[in-house]
């Protein structure tokens, strides 16, 4: 019957955004009762080695909210073209067409509205779903009503969506919550963005929100303008249901700045509206030939993709524990336990693309048949790209492909340096004071030159399209002789010692000044 | 002074003697919609019960007036009385619904039915505190040109032309007004300005080619339908429809029509458009179950139908539109165009079969 339609990003748009979103994703689902109702989240612009903002909650969502909610993760590569306009690190115009572009086609409505909304039925009885079905075509409205801070955060339960809707009904009339804000046609109401109903052949025909609206505020009354437009008046709901806000102004949001706030035009993008389209992006709204991943709560979640991979290549510990030591004089040791590294590996790269194609160069041809088999399990699609300069690579493995690492370089997503000992055997002591053999000698040589060349050349190497710079996850590179290698070259942060870890994206090049200061400092 | 009487002072709003006139006018429109507004007044002032007075004054007027049953209920609900707001609320919306909607592939304007009353009254509550925006003189526009006030709707337009020159959509429905005082020429001329600067604009492309045919121009305005077809997208089958009728094409027409039938399966207008696709083109016509009611369009159906006879049609026709439908119905081309205005469906189809060469 509908469709919802909500963005966000995992940032920290708020010390209690955690809490107000499960809250109303849960009272979403809850007043949901049609097999097609669905919500949309735009995860818009979390960085690649974010989980999304609902995966980073997951456990806060009802068995419901994660049975309905699809989230389509818009990238930082996605968004950097854009990026260089606006100050803003999510823009709602994009993120709400791309998600109105893969709604259900059965649905007849799309309900805009926020994270921050509980939408409760007048009549207990009646669900939204068993609402939108009964009303007439149109574009319905409600007014919002304010819920003070402290009511919702103290009092609410996230995982009782029904028992919330429940004490808000009881608040309402206790507390004297319900205060209509009218405002102007076509506004009609202020907050009027927390509730918009159109039918989506509407949302079709005016060509979505306006994409032009990317410094903030006011895409919901340019909706407004132009659905008002096209259909000649703005209804509203206000006798089948009331929408709360759950308020949240003791920390301000990303965008909001006091009257230093930049925004939309009100003028350009309200009063001066002159049609219900948007010809010049008739074509290109909501990015339809972008290829959008889509994740779910409710089925191959991370946690299942991760145990998946891990488990295809790790048997469980068959000792209560192991030892390895940060002792200084064990700092020239590079031996590493495996079984015990290769989990914070896989964490480093579950959220990326499955079609990621990411580069492998190491020194133990166990990590890389190890890795690589993960890889697959966890149900990547792209490569794992491994150079022909890395000698002791097993070769025909699933998923593998060999060649030049020059041509690599343009290919991958992703890269992953591992600095170990091609001698190392499973079973070998980690960290006892193993030197180096010669072999081990000339096959980090290797990897240590690649690395370097590939950091230091990021930028240079990515394929045309590209904008953003790529990660490094480094292997066994915390409190040994890699460390600065690596750290000179990435901007990783400090991991304990015992993940063997280290990630982040190459540093910028350093100026020649800047090396000349550097210098004469260590100097 | 009461609560009213500050507000409409504070607000500035139109001249009393105006509304006052209204409240005194003979005609039912005007009387109940100057009820209508002075309800709504008194309803934000915090009168309510003297705001329900006044909305039912304006209901036992027009008993159709949406706006003032959506009104009462909403001033029943604020004194608590839920239930009966409730019904009122339904009510509304169900007189709402049901309005006939304008031809699906003109302009937007002509979509929308009703008084927009409510509307009205608050894009002239804008114009009082916005003075640089186009936006509510083009509303105020649109609602008077869907009600046939074309001469007011241009104005409207030209005063939001004057916030925002050059603007190619105030431009169109400038065109659209223009065009519904039959002043052709200029509508057209209008219509090639917009579509300069968006080519890709179907709905002007329909109202160039509307203005066209009634300059008897119909190769011109074929083409611009034509294109206008070719622009709609598939799922747009109303639309498109409606303009392969328009260019007497039914068999373009039938399964576009078929689409919109299957969609809105009991539109009377699709049945008939359907049964007139397939009587042109020589096929057999499923049985058609005939509504309980004698409403128009039922009369033009029973005739497809073989159920009554062409002089009872034309009886029962009792507008100009109704007429010109009939006729159409009737292979009667000539005095459809003779009569109909030209942004009848009938009357562009008429147009196409008479320049259709005769065997």
């Amino acid at each position: 019957m509908f469709s919802v339609i909500i963005y966000g990003r995992n940032d920290s748009h708020g010390y209690n955004l955690h809490k107000r979103a499960a809250i109303s994703f849960n009272a979403l689902a809850e007043v949901m009762s049609d097999a097609d109702d669905e919500i949309l989240f735009v995860d818009y612009n979390t960085p690649d080695d974010h989980p999304t903002f609902p995966e980073a909650i997951h456990d806060t969502l009802t068995d419901k909210a994660k049975k309905v909610m699809r989230i389509l993760r818009v990238r930082p590569e996605q968004h950097v073209r854009l990026g260089l306009k606006t100050h803003l690190v999510a823009l709602e115009a994009q993120s709400r067409n791309i998600a109105l572009r893969r709604s259900n086609p059965r649905n007849r409505w799309i309900l805009y509205t926020n994270t921050d909304m509980l939408l409760v039925p007048r009549d207990p009885r009646q669900s939204l779903s068993d609402i939108l079905r009964e009303v007439p075509d149109g574009f319905y409205q409600i007014p919002r009503f304010e819920l003070p801070e402290m009511l919702w955060e103290a009092a609410f339960d996230r995982k009782d969506p029904a028992g919330n809707l429940a004490r808000l009904r009881d608040w309402s009339v206790r507390y004297h919550l319900n205060q209509v804000v009218h405002n102007f046609m076509p506004m009609r109401y202020d907050a009027l963005g927390d509730f918009q109903a159109a039918l989506r052949e509407d949302m079709f025909a005016i060509h979505g929100f306006d994409e032009t609206m990317i410094l903030g505020w006011h895409c919901d009354s340019n909706l407004a303008a132009r659905l008002g437009l096209y259909r000649g008046r703005v209804d509203t709901l206000i006798d089948k249901a009331f929408g709360y806000h759950c308020d949240h102004t003791r920390v301000a949001a990303a965008n909001n700045k006091g009257r230093k706030t930049k925004m939309n035009d009100h003028d350009e993008y309200i009063w001066n509206v002159s049609s219900p389209y948007l010809p010049a992006q008739a074509e290109n709204w909501g990015l339809p030939d972008l290829d959008v991943e889509e994740i779910r709560l409710d089925r191959e979640t991370h946690y299942e993709r991760y145990t998946a991979g891990l488990d295809k290549v790790i048997k469980p510990a068959t000792v209560p524990f192991t030892s390895t030591s940060v002792e200084w004089h064990l700092f020239d040791d590079l031996t590493y336990d495996l079984e015990h590294t290769l989990p914070f590996v896989c964490d480093q790269v579950l959220t990326y693309p499955r079609s990621t194609s990411i580069m492998v160069v190491g020194a133990r041809s166990d990590f890389l048949s190890a890795f690589a088999t993960a890889w697959q399990g966890m149900g990547f699609t792209g490569p794992v790209l491994v150079p022909d300069e890395c000698e002791g690579m097993p070769a025909g493995q699933a998923g593998v492909v060999r060649g030049n690492f020059t041509d690599l370089l343009r290919r991958t997503d992703l890269f992953l340096f591992e600095f170990g000992l091609a001698t190392q055997r499973a079973g070998d002591p980690v960290r006892t004071g193993r030197g180096l053999a010669p072999l081990d000698k000339k096959h980090l040589k290797v990897v240590e030159r690649l690395f370097r060349q590939a950091a230091s050349t990021e930028s240079d190497t990515r394929a045309a399209r590209r904008r953003t710079p790529r990660r490094f996850i480094g292997v066994n590179v915390i409190y040994n002789k890699y460390w600065p290698v690596f750290t000179d070259l990435v901007a990783a942060n400090i991991n304990p010692f015992c993940s063997q870890v280290l990630a982040g994206s190459p540093l910028p090049k350093e100026s020649k000044t800047a090396k000349v200061f550097k210098f004469r400092r260590h100097a | 002074m009461s609560k009213p009487n500050i507000l409409q002072l504070l607000l500035r709003r139109r001249p009393a003697g105006q509304a006052t006139d209204d409240l005194k006018s003979s005609d039912p429109e005007r009387r109940a919609q100057a009820l209508f507004r002075l309800g709504r007044t008194k309803m934000r002032a915090g009168e309510i019960v003297g705001a329900i007075e006044l909305f039912e004054q304006a209901i036992a007027l027009l008993p159709d007036y949406a706006e003032a049953v959506a009104a009462r209920a909403e001033s029943l609900d604020m004194l608590g009385q839920q239930l009966e707001a409730a019904t009122e609320y339904e009510k509304a919306r169900r007189l709402w619904a049901g309005q006939h909607t304008g031809a699906p592939d003109r302009s937007y304007v002509y979509r929308q039915h009703g008084r927009f009353t409510f509307e009205v009254d608050s894009y002239e509550l804008a114009l009082q505190r916005i003075k640089t925006g186009a936006f509510p003189h083009l509303a105020v526009g649109n609602v008077l040109l869907a009600q046939g006030r074309a001469e007011e709707a241009l104005q409207c337009y030209e005063r939001a032309l004057k916030l925002k020159r050059d603007n190619p959509d105030l431009i169109a429905l400038k065109g659209e007004a223009l065009s519904a005082l039959g002043r052709y020429d200029e509508a057209v001329a209008a219509f090639d300005t917009a579509l300069v600067a968006n080519p890709k604009a179907p709905e002007v492309l329909n109202a160039r080619a509307i203005a066209q045919s009634a300059q008897g121009k119909l190769a011109a305005a074929n083409l611009d339908w034509q294109r206008q077809f070719d622009l709609l997208a598939p799922e747009q089958g109303a639309a498109r429809a409606y303009v392969a009728m328009r260019l007497a094409d039914y068999g373009k027409a039938l399964p576009e029509l078929e689409r919109a039938l299957a969609k809105s399966p009991r539109d009377l207008y699709w049945q008939l458009y359907r049964g007139t696709a397939l009587r042109r083109l020589g096929k057999v016509l499923p049985p058609i179950d005939l509504p309980s009611h004698d409403d128009w369009p039922v009369p033009l159906l029973a005739l497809q139908a073989g159920k009554l006879g062409a002089e009872e049609v034309m009886r029962r026709a009792n507008t100009r539109e109704r007429r010109a439908e009939a006729a159409f119905q009737l292979d009667r081309w000539k005095e459809v165009v003779e009569h109909a205005p030209p942004a009848l469906l009938e009357y562009c189809a008429a147009r196409n079969e008479l320049a259709r060469p005769r065997t």
